[in-house]
């Protein structure tokens, strides 16, 4: 139990009572992980096949959702870039792919994550920068600017394909061994979405997250007892950049495409509503988010081909004014989601009350 | 999520109202029919069945968002053709069974639906793909990770050369060979080649240049603009100062209607100026007032006044199945001609193979051949996996085209 | 040498001068009270101190260093705590991290991530909580406190880190007269651990509690001394009695 509570901020209580949020944690992945090996038993080999890919792209999609809600869930900053990251990450190493036939998971996802930390951070740099506090519109507009830009570029030089994109035909490679789509690229993307998702978490609770915790509830504050406040800031935004890019070059390898809407702000907004619909600030969110979102495109685009995508819109606008704090937020409370940051080890003195 | 939003990025769209309630209705019908056949991709399965079971054809296109234009008659053509053939007892005995697919204008949302097509379904082909950057996002999951056969029916700036991807669409040279000696005798010799920023241009528009300077004419004018641009004064006053003879144009929607107009109220077809466009097909007779296109070249595959006889019958077919629907055309620019033709010489194939696994069915589409299709027959030109067809130049005369000239049986020099 | 030097400090807000050349010094182990009329310009002075507000012109010094272009988190982490005049607790965490939040502030980056001062400073934190005697709640939501126990939090906040100098702006707002005992008591015994300069409107409160007094009026220093001497200052019963 020590170990979880290290990662949760959990607290046993008298009776052994883990938090709500824990529990949604542990479902969610343990579904996850047993996924493939249960889907022979409800559907057909072929269709078993289809929905682990399936499934294996929402994994990839929920490091993308996860990164957004690192940087305005927890960092406060509305950023529209994510997909800048994301798809930018998904470029470099689509035609790294393309030109020198790199395909080698050991250079190709150290380099998408490269790509993804270093736009974070000079992006950062230029809209943390500077001795007043940047608003959310600021922020808003500097990150759509960014992605903006990127998808702009992407769609004019010829050399990254234009408006065509660019075609991803190799598999990534371990060793000789290459990866295609299927249960071992499920499993991948799993180990890499769970080892994100646990640094996040730790971090989250961690004395560093009471800090980010202090600076959404009062940023102006939080200033005066000693805190470098936007620096904090942008070492999650680069955090969420870095993970933006190792989603963004799983992408490009097991959906074998990449094109300048990758990289735009409607693919940014749609992390965004990943989040939101799953519920902002709790890292599991943007996970349900993306899974929520991404079953239902593929179930209602059978049954209502036109009109799926105004379902869509209309639940998202549902929740948003009906639940505000997403799907999530009708289970867990306020106060879960932001946790406590209390020491609960051997000899300290464990309270029952709050939660 | 992208389906309805944007309209900028894209080669073609509508701004007609009434065309495009027309669609929503239309769509309304075919939801009506997907319901009726039931759960899961849209089945049109064979009226018949076979022990050995149908083969099972797989039709990717975008039924919805801005390409619907296309994908909508490439869909209803590759059914038409899949019910002749099943009319004529199926291939090797067995019926074919078309599994449609809607790739949405998105390429996000194309690649998932593809996959059912491949990975659920099993096709034993793939055709669809209308823009190139649809035809690239799905290309890997067909013909890589799929090791499906994929017929792409549209035409584009050329250079796909991966095995087991066959194209029936006409490439630059199909378009430019005869055109261009065309436009330079019955136009001159000084051309602009004002341009959309995006790849099929830029290909295009290479060929184009070294056919123009072959046969003696002078690029003087070479231009690029953003896919959103609506504003074409400084270019147009350019084209009347330099004296420019013809304007061989690959500006598209939405830009293309006030170029046209732009150029028109300058005085550029009254001073004798020659106007072309290589995707012009019947739809595109809508962009403009009659007047404003009087006397543009286009050089396609097929028109619907062509003088063909089986070309005729197969109009008619498809009249008298959806004329009554709405205004969506059988034409060139919307790949269905592309997309039938693909769809026979695949038969062609599969029967000279008598199996339909994919390396037995590719080695004979290698060479296949059809006797007819919409424009005349056609044959894929071994080793290049493009094929020759027959190409016309057409001319728009009051809001109508006349045939100019035809080609028999056009090289697609590509891949050689 | 003197803990904090202020000279010449000037401030305008558009046409309002704030602040008209201010002098002002708080020596080591001093209480410092700072009083006059609404709108003299106290809060400002105080929060151009901390490094909330700007001035146009003069220097501030602490400890023997300038600190008039120094950001605010700087000047914290340096030894000077600030508690704002209206509440600013964290709503939404609890009493515990709070104070856990003002303690663990010198602290990296890095090891707070780490989390490795969090069992070190958990009994810092309790014995603070009930130094201030509001160990009690310290698991519920500062959100949920009186307003007298979020005053209380607050100074136990900006007194937890162990500044060298606090600044206090008006503690006692909004308090019943036997909280605002309670607050007298809790600050009384802090003095040999740090200075405080301490805004207040309560002339009875500070001039029990302070060793020497300024006056504040329409943003100039009026008199300056000890509580007895301002007590009997003509010029300052002159403008209390005709000013609020």
């Amino acid at each position: 139990m020590t170990i979880l509570n290290r990662i949760a901020g959990a607290r046993p209580g008298t009776n052994g009572r883990i938090s709500r949020l824990l529990t949604i944690e542990l479902v969610v992945f343990v579904l996850f992980a047993l996924m493939p090996l249960l889907s022979g038993l409800v559907w057909s080999e072929d269709d078993s096949f289809f929905w682990i890919v399936f499934t294996t792209k929402v994994l990839i999609l929920s490091l993308f959702g996860l990164s957004f809600d690192l940087a305005w869930g927890y960092a406060g900053l509305m950023s529209f870039g994510q997909a800048l990251f994301f798809g930018g990450a998904g470029y470099v190493v689509a035609v790294m792919s393309r030109d020198l036939g790199i395909s080698s998971i050991f250079i190709v996802l150290p380099v998408a994550v490269a790509v993804g930390l270093v736009l974070a951070m000079l992006l950062a740099a230029f809209l943390l920068s500077g001795s007043r506090t940047p608003s959310i519109i600021f922020i808003a507009f500097g990150t759509l600017t960014g992605s903006y830009a990127g998808e702009r570029l992407a769609r004019a030089w010829y050399y990254l394909g234009g408006q065509n994109g660019v075609s991803i035909t190799k598999a990534l490679t371990i060793g000789d061994m290459p990866l295609y789509e299927g249960v071992g690229f499920y499993y991948l993307a799993l180990g890499f979405l769970v080892a994100a998702y646990v640094g996040c978490r730790i971090l989250v609770r961690s004395q560093f997250g009471l800090v980010l915790a202090g600076i959404r509830d009062r940023e102006e504050r939080i200033t005066f007892l000693g805190y470098k406040v936007q620096l904090t800031r942008a070492i999650v935004f680069t955090l969420s950049g870095a993970i933006a890019g190792l989603g963004g070059g799983l992408y490009a390898f097991h959906e074998g495409f990449v094109w300048p809407a990758l990289m735009g702000p409607i693919y940014s907004t749609q992390a965004m509503l990943y989040v939101i619909l799953g519920g902002v600030s709790t890292l599991i969110g943007a996970v349900i988010g993306v899974a929520a979102i991404e079953f239902a495109t593929i179930i209602l685009i059978d049954y209502l081909r036109d009109f799926w995508v105004i379902i869509l819109g209309f639940l998202l606008l549902l929740v948003i004014m009906f639940r505000p704090m997403g799907l999530l937020g009708m289970l867990v409370s306020n106060r879960e989601r932001i946790g406590s940051f209390r020491w609960r080890g051997a000899n300290s003195k464990s309270d029952t009350r709050g939660d | 999520m992208e389906g309805i939003i944007l309209n900028d990025h894209t080669k073609y769209s509508l701004t007609d109202k009434q065309f495009s309630r027309r669609i929503l209705l239309q769509n309304a019908m075919w939801m009506s029919g997907a319901i009726a056949t039931g759960i899961g991709s849209w089945v049109f399965p064979a009226k018949w069945s076979h022990a050995a079971g149908p083969i099972k054809v797989g039709i990717a296109t975008d039924l919805t968002g801005p390409i619907s234009f296309g994908g909508i008659p490439c869909s209803r053509v590759a059914k038409l053709a899949i019910d002749q053939i099943n009319a004529d007892g199926g291939i090797l005995g067995r019926p074919l069974e078309m599994y449609l697919e809607d790739t949405a204008s998105n390429e996000q949302i194309a690649v998932g639906v593809v996959r059912k097509l491949v990975q659920r379904n099993r096709v034993d082909v793939v055709l669809g793909g209308i823009t190139s950057s649809m035809r690239n996002a799905i290309k890997d999951v067909i013909v890589g990770r799929g090791r499906t056969l994929y017929i792409y029916p549209q035409l584009y700036e050329g250079r796909e050369c991966t095995p087991n991807l066959f194209c029936t669409g006409p490439t630059p040279a199909q378009q430019c060979d005869d055109l261009i000696p065309w436009l330079i005798a019955n136009g001159g010799k000084r051309f602009a080649l004002p341009s959309a920023n995006y790849v099929w241009p830029h290909v295009l528009n290479e060929y184009a240049r070294k056919s123009i300077e072959d046969n003696g004419g002078e690029v003087v004018l070479e231009e690029y603009y953003p896919l959103d641009q609506v504003e074409y004064g400084a270019t147009v006053k350019r084209i009347m100062d330099e004296k420019i003879d013809v304007v061989f144009n690959t500006v598209i929607p939405p830009g293309l209607g006030p170029f046209i107009k732009q150029l028109y109220e300058a005085g550029f077809l009254k001073r004798g100026g020659r106007l072309s466009c290589v995707y012009y097909d019947e739809n595109a007779l809508n962009f403009n007032a009659a007047e404003e296109m009087e006397g543009l070249a286009s050089c396609l595959d097929y028109f619907q006044n062509i003088d063909d006889p089986f070309s005729a019958k197969l109009q008619a077919a498809y009249q008298k199945i959806h004329a009554h629907k709405d205004k969506v055309l059988f034409t060139a620019g919307s790949g269905s001609t592309g997309m039938y033709r693909g769809v026979k010489l695949w038969e062609a194939a599969v029967k000279e193979a008598g199996a339909v696994d994919r390396d037995s069915v590719a080695a004979a589409l290698d060479h296949a051949k059809i006797a007819n299709g919409p424009g005349g027959p056609s044959n894929i030109v071994p080793g290049t996996y493009h094929c020759q067809m027959n190409m016309y130049i057409a001319v728009a005369k009051a809001g109508k085209y006349e045939i100019i000239d035809k080609a028999d049986q056009v090289h697609p020099k590509e891949c050689g | 040498m003197a803990l904090l030097e202020v000279k010449g400090v000037c401030k305008t807000f558009g046409k309002l001068v704030a602040l008209d050349a201010v002098n002002l010094t708080v020596e080591n182990q001093q209480f410092h009270g700072l009083i006059g009329p609404n709108g003299s310009g106290k809060s400002t002075l105080l929060k151009s101190i901390a490094g909330a507000e700007r001035p146009e012109e003069g220097t501030l010094s602490f400890l023997g260093e300038d600190i008039s272009t120094t950001p605010p988190a700087i000047r914290a982490r340096r030894g000077m705590s600030l508690k704002f005049q209206i509440t600013s607790v964290f709503n939404l965490l609890s009493v515990y991290d709070n104070i856990l939040l003002s303690l663990q502030a010198a602290h990296s980056l890095l090891s707070l991530a780490g989390s490795r001062s969090r069992q070190k400073l958990h009994t810092q934190v309790l014995d603070t909580l009930s130094e201030f005697g509001i160990e009690a709640r310290a698991d519920d939501l500062a959100g949920n406190l009186s307003h007298g126990e979020q005053q209380w939090l607050e100074i136990a906040m900006a007194l937890a880190p162990g500044p060298r100098l606090l600044l206090l702006d008006e503690p006692t707002a909004g308090m019943s007269p036997e909280e605002r005992r309670v607050t007298g008591e809790l600050l009384r015994p802090i003095k040999e651990r740090c200075s405080m300069l301490i805004v207040e409107h309560d002339l009875d409160f500070i001039k029990d509690l302070s060793d020497v007094i300024t006056v504040f009026d329409q943003g100039q220093v009026l008199d300056n001394g000890t509580p007895e001497q301002i007590e009997n200052s003509e010029r300052v019963k002159e403008v209390y009695l005709t000013r609020v």
